[in-house]
């Protein structure tokens, strides 16, 4: 009887410190997520995402200046102003050489951000919010982890782009061969 | 008068447009928190429960946490989830590298990580970021079947070369932080 009072604890025990864990997550997390994300949102009703076709149409353009535009400037605004997914229609104002590329830039950069901008991407939140949360109980200010996250990304996306360029030009060369 | 009339009724479209913006975006938010946050934050605080009941957080401590407290053990991390087959198969909900990094969340919370390595370790969870979804995210792009056909080798490719170098640019960029 003991051993099985025993094991019912053990068991509990789990779910207790799952329970606990919980409510830090609620209360350390969604408040400000609830008020950042209300505010973000409205700001972008207002503004229009429409606005940002224009960089679309300048991204399209050849020449080594435009690739900063067309995988650093534009995912981000698709990004931040369409979010996760539909910041990938932006694509269609590329050539199709292009669109791999550029669709590679944008989808690198739905968590980069979300230290900052958590309405990108909320439902992948703890992609950030995993390690975040770690650093931030081992008594860090994750302030600075956030933007050198969001600021390395766009280095990253930009690498990326330019990759995945190269990698599709070839392939398609190697294909029509 | 009418010129009175005339303002009043600007005005009054113009607050009416914002408050409704604000409103509307309260509703997507608290929307959004119901349907994706919540259901996420229940799913990894079990699985933390059971991992620190169980004690299987020692086990992951000293399988995992040697490896993420160096650089080549991140970037093996990064080629190892980078991997071209691999890749499209972790990529879903991003669900994987949401829970290896809850899991290494808990071994920076105890000190078992050093801080100064969370920059690298969020890029080390993360070549696959959208592996899964390269056919639908072309075709939201509009893209012809042809370039969809090019395009999904070409980025899994790619993130198998770009993972590992964004780890090392995340450790440069890492210096100065928490150490």
């Amino acid at each position: 009887m003991e051993a099985i009072a025993k094991a019912a604890e053990w068991f509990i025990g789990l779910f207790q410190k799952g329970g606990s864990v919980f409510a830090s997550l609620v209360v350390g997390i969604v408040p400000l997520l609830i008020v950042l994300m209300t505010f973000v949102n409205a700001l972008i009703t207002l503004i229009g995402p429409e606005k940002i076709e224009g960089v679309g149409k300048a991204a399209a353009k050849e020449g080594l200046l435009y690739y900063p535009v067309r995988y650093v400037i534009l995912p981000f605004l698709a990004v931040f102003f369409l979010t996760n997914p539909m910041a990938y229609t932006m694509g269609r104002f590329l050539p199709e050489k292009y669109k791999p590329a550029f669709y590679d830039a944008a989808v690198s950069y739905v968590h980069p951000p979300l230290g900052i901008f958590p309405h990108i991407n909320p439902g992948e939140i703890f992609v950030w919010a995993g390690i975040a949360t770690g650093v931030e109980q081992a008594g860090y200010n994750i302030a600075e982890l956030a933007i050198r996250y969001l600021l390395i990304g766009l280095v990253v996306i930009l690498l990326r782009g330019i990759v995945t360029e190269r990698i599709t030009a070839v392939m398609w060369k190697r294909k029509e061969a | 008068m009418k010129a009175l009339t005339k303002f009043l009724e600007t005005v009054g479209r113009g607050v009416g447009k914002v408050v409704g913006a604000m409103y509307q975006a309260g509703r997507d938010t608290i929307d959004q928190v119901v349907t994706n946050i919540l259901p996420f934050m229940a799913f990894i605080a079990m699985i933390i429960g059971i991992i620190l009941g169980t004690g299987v957080g020692d086990w992951i401590a000293n399988t995992l946490s040697p490896l993420a407290s160096s650089l080549v053990g991140l970037i093996v991390l990064s080629l190892i989830i980078g991997l071209p087959v691999l890749s499209p198969l972790l990529g879903p909900g991003a669900v994987i590298a949401q829970i290896i990094g809850t899991l290494l969340g808990t071994q920076f919370a105890n000190g078992s990580i050093p801080a100064q390595w969370a920059l690298p370790a969020l890029f080390a969870i993360n070549p696959q970021v959208g592996c899964d979804f390269i056919p639908v995210g072309l075709a939201l792009g509009e893209a012809e079947p042809e370039t969809v056909e090019v395009g999904v080798p070409a980025v899994l490719f790619s993130r198998f070369v770009t993972g590992p170098i964004s780890v090392v640019l995340a450790w440069l960029a890492s210096f100065g932080l928490y150490s």
